[in-house]
């Protein structure tokens, strides 16, 4: 049986695909968080490039990627499909199970696919420094090497919880050249001001954006620069989804049901959305699967609807599925996934429902990633293993019904800086979290309006 | 530079654990009874292994009942000592209050004493908010104010003094031990004591939150409740520190051993009697119930709260049943129990349990039935 699909280097897609240009519903527009008036192009300025501004607000379907951004993709782009036949054979299953590697970057991660271009459009623009925050610490890896291959400074405000339990992410930033400072730090207003409020805070994703937004506003020399959630991050991802597909083509095969990890929306929507035109025009048959922490589960439990994009109340106001930009999630091993919302492209399909969304738990999830990691070796990031246990479930349910369903995994990056995770679930130190999210109902219902 | 010297109150209920061996369940009032079965005093070879560790200490001083209640241990250790309170020949109860006033009276930072729940009782009556340590030697001790074995006491005992750890609020449960010699296990929960805890990092690493702040976690705990309380519902809330801290939160005195009803905001019924609450559930529509772990074992249902009967949690649902821990405490407990008395009610509460512990936060935890697990 052939294991992997590979591409040539000359078959590196040309242009991303925008989604905008072919959903039903249309985006509704972001807001300005002081006004709450739409956000104009002038309003983003202060944080953005103009390209990556326009890319923001554009409704073309094929946007040109540039040849200096492609020259670096060749570095680990393609990257490979592979059949998880051995995992296959651990499960007994009729199914047919694909995985496409994103870890073979040298950030280990999918996070460099809109991290070079997002540096290239700034280092174009004559920016000097870039400012971002970081949850699990792949994004802000991904941005120390972009700014670091585009001669540009790098500041990263990484989320105190991964701070301390991935100090060896913080080493390669500083490799990379940039400077990582826990969030909450003492380097931004808001940054002192929760640490006086809360001292023992884990931090979370919505505090660090308000703090590299906070930092770069403050700075002319220096943009911001957000690795998830903004339309310009999932069309740069999208290029996963081009290749996956000649990948699949290369195959003879085509997928039933696609799993990738969410939590801004980043991979998922990269690997997903170029096949959302199969389903609109072709009416294939594709079930496309979300798969979020049930510790912050904005996408099966959120409200669809208006909120901030970060904790201050600084960054735009965008229509999402949100959890409250004040909800701090539970410090889980899966801190990418840390998200109070998700991107508002991929949103806008959930509501759709053109996309789905499956919450899982910490324990599940480990357990499926070291049968995973048994069985094909590679060891993935606890974000990716959320695609790993729902996919696997099917697997299992196609060996009881017979189906030889093709099943997708995204495998957004390995686990090599995530050992102390995979220590703690071994040793049973594992909490399953659970959001409250009737509990949470109920307490908003009442509450004043502010 | 001089280190503080600190100051230990030292007793030992020398006749505790001695029924345990022997079959009798506890040794209240049983003594010469376990004595005759030839039960062998347990006591001072427990507080022994605890107070050996500390006699290379240079900066502890002891106060100390006379004797067997305290004395001879720390002389065999060479511990320094002054005897703050003589007791009778046959020691009581009541030598045990006597000997934590005088100790209180001498200024000391902890009491240390050796015994089960019924010195634990005792002990936690004459303390007040002194903070107080168990040296494990009973029959049954249920309360959370026991190290977990001698030599821990040990150490907790020094970093408390050293002002290394903190003391946090726990429960003093006891066990009826006539109705327990009968079979049946009913425990009450008989008052709040401090007691120094080591930090139990509740995830790995000293990277997410220590037990440092389990205080904060309380009033996380009753932010999200005194917003999710305000749907009109009347909330029966349980017994415990963390249930008295929404009370707080709401301005309401909590009866802190017993079963309060709050609705709107408002005490509707203070240390309500299961016929209270089966009242209450005539006149009102929705009513749910807010309770958290009790004890070292913790019991949800069944210990401190009976006046929640299965009659009761029958009536209101078990979904509208909300369990509240910080999530300190429920790393230390490897599931939460229930004893309700009716083992229909018992089966429908066990399995995997949402329990809020914190703001907008909850985790997944077991929840067994007392009477499957043979404790």
């Amino acid at each position: 049986m052939k294991i992997k699909y590979l591409l040539d280097e000359e078959e590196i897609p040309k242009k991303w695909y925008n989604v905008a240009a072919d959903m039903p519903t249309p985006l509704d527009p972001p807001l300005h968080p002081g006004t709450l008036k739409p956000l104009s192009a002038r309003d983003m300025e202060m944080i953005f490039p103009k390209a990556l501004i326009q890319q923001e607000m554009s409704t073309d379907r094929w946007i040109d990627i540039p040849e200096e951004v492609r020259d670096i993709y060749r570095l680990w782009r393609p990257t490979p499909l592979y059949r998880a036949a051995a995992l296959e054979k651990a499960l007994q299953t009729p199914a047919k199970i694909y995985y496409k590697y994103e870890g073979v970057s040298p950030a280990g991660s999918h996070k460099p696919n809109t991290a070079v271009p997002q540096a290239y459009y700034n280092m174009k623009e004559g920016i000097e420094r870039l400012a971002t925050e970081t949850g699990a610490g792949q994004w802000g890896s991904a941005l120390s090497l972009a700014t670091c291959l585009f001669g540009l400074k790098c500041t990263v405000y990484m989320v105190r919880s991964s701070f301390d339990s991935k100090p060896y992410r913080k080493s390669a930033m500083r490799v990379w050249g940039a400077d990582c400072f826990a969030s909450p730090s003492d380097k931004t207003n808001f940054g002192r001001k929760i640490l006086a409020e809360m001292p023992g805070t884990p931090g979370s994703l919505g505090i660090a954006i308000s703090e590299a937004v906070e930092d770069a506003a403050s700075h002319s020399d220096t943009n911001y620069a957000l690795g998830s959630v903004l339309n310009h991050v999932l069309l740069h991802q999208t290029i996963e989804g081009l290749e996956l597909k000649k990948q699949f083509d290369l195959a003879d095969d085509y997928p039933d049901i696609m799993y990738g990890c969410c939590g801004g929306g980043s991979n998922f929507p990269g690997m997903v959305f170029p096949f959302i035109p199969d389903k609109l025009k072709d009416k294939k048959d594709l079930r496309m699967v979300a798969c979020e922490p049930s510790a912050c589960p904005s996408l099966t439990k959120g409200l669809y609807a208006y909120d901030f994009g970060d904790t201050a109340g600084m960054a735009p106001v965008i229509k999402m599925f949100t959890l409250g930009h004040d909800f701090i999630p539970p410090g889980i091993h899966a801190g990418g996934l840390r998200y109070h919302g998700d991107a508002p492209l991929l949103c806008n399909l959930v509501h759709d429902g053109l996309i789905e969304a499956t919450a899982l738990q910490q324990n599940e999830v480990f357990e499926a990633a070291t049968l995973f990691a048994r069985s094909e070796g590679i060891i993935p990031a606890p974000e990716a293993a959320h695609a790993i246990k729902p996919a696997i479930d099917e697997a299992r349910r196609c060996k009881k019904t017979g189906e030889a369903k093709t099943i997708f995994i995204s495998l957004t990056g390995h686990g090599h800086f995530d050992m102390a995770a995979y220590d703690a679930y071994n040793d049973g130190k594992l909490v399953d979290y659970e959001y409250p999210a009737d509990l949470v109902k109920q307490s908003l219902a009442k509450l004043p309006r502010v | 530079m001089v280190a503080r010297v600190g100051k230990i109150g030292f007793l030992i209920n020398p006749i505790a654990g001695m029924g345990g061996a022997v079959g009798l369940k506890g040794t209240d009032g049983l003594a010469a009874a376990a004595l005759a079965r030839g039960a062998k005093p347990q006591a001072a070879v427990r507080a022994r292994a605890c107070l050996h560790l500390l006699s290379q200490e240079p900066s502890l001083l002891f106060f100390a009942a006379s004797g067997e209640m305290g004395e001879n241990v720390l002389l065999q250790c060479g511990l320094p000592y002054t005897v703050a309170y003589t007791a009778a020949r046959e020691s009581s109860s009541e030598d045990t209050k006597l000997a934590c006033r005088a100790f209180l009276e001498n200024g000391v930072d902890l009491i240390l004493f050796c015994g089960g729940d019924g010195t634990a009782r005792d002990v936690a009556n004459a303390a007040g908010l002194r903070p107080i340590l168990g040296i494990p030697a009973g029959v049954k001790m249920h309360s959370g104010v026991f190290a977990i074995s001698p030599q821990a006491a040990a150490e907790l005992a020094l970093g408390f003094v050293r002002g290394e750890l903190l003391a946090r609020d726990t429960e003093i449960v006891d066990v009826d031990e006539e109705l327990y010699r009968a079979g049946e296990l009913q425990t009450r929960l008989y008052a709040i004591a401090k007691t120094p805890y080591q930090p139990v990092l509740v995830q790995e690493r000293k990277r997410i939150y220590s037990s440092a702040s389990e205080e904060e976690f309380k009033d996380q705990i009753a932010l999200f409740a005194s917003e999710f309380m305000r749907d009109g519902s009347a909330y029966i809330l349980g017994a415990g520190t963390t249930t008295a801290r929404i009370a707080e939160l709401l301005g309401v005195e909590k009866t802190l051993l017993g079963v309060d009803v709050i609705q709107e905001g408002r005490l509707q019924q203070k240390d309500a009697s299961e016929r209270d609450l089966l009242a209450l559930l005539d006149r009102e529509k929705s009513v749910k119930v807010i309770v958290s772990p009790i004890g070292a074992q913790g019991f949800i249902l069944g210990r401190g709260s009976q006046q929640i009967s299965a009659s009761v949690l029958r009536r209101i649902g078990v979904e509208n049943l909300i369990i509240v821990s910080t999530p300190h405490k429920l790393a230390e407990l490897p599931r939460l129990l229930v004893d309700t008395g009716d083992l229909e009610m018992d089966r429908i509460l066990a399995g995997k349990r949402m329990v809020v512990t914190g703001y907008r936060i909850a985790q997944r935890k077991e929840t067994a039935a007392a009477s499957a697990l043979h404790i």
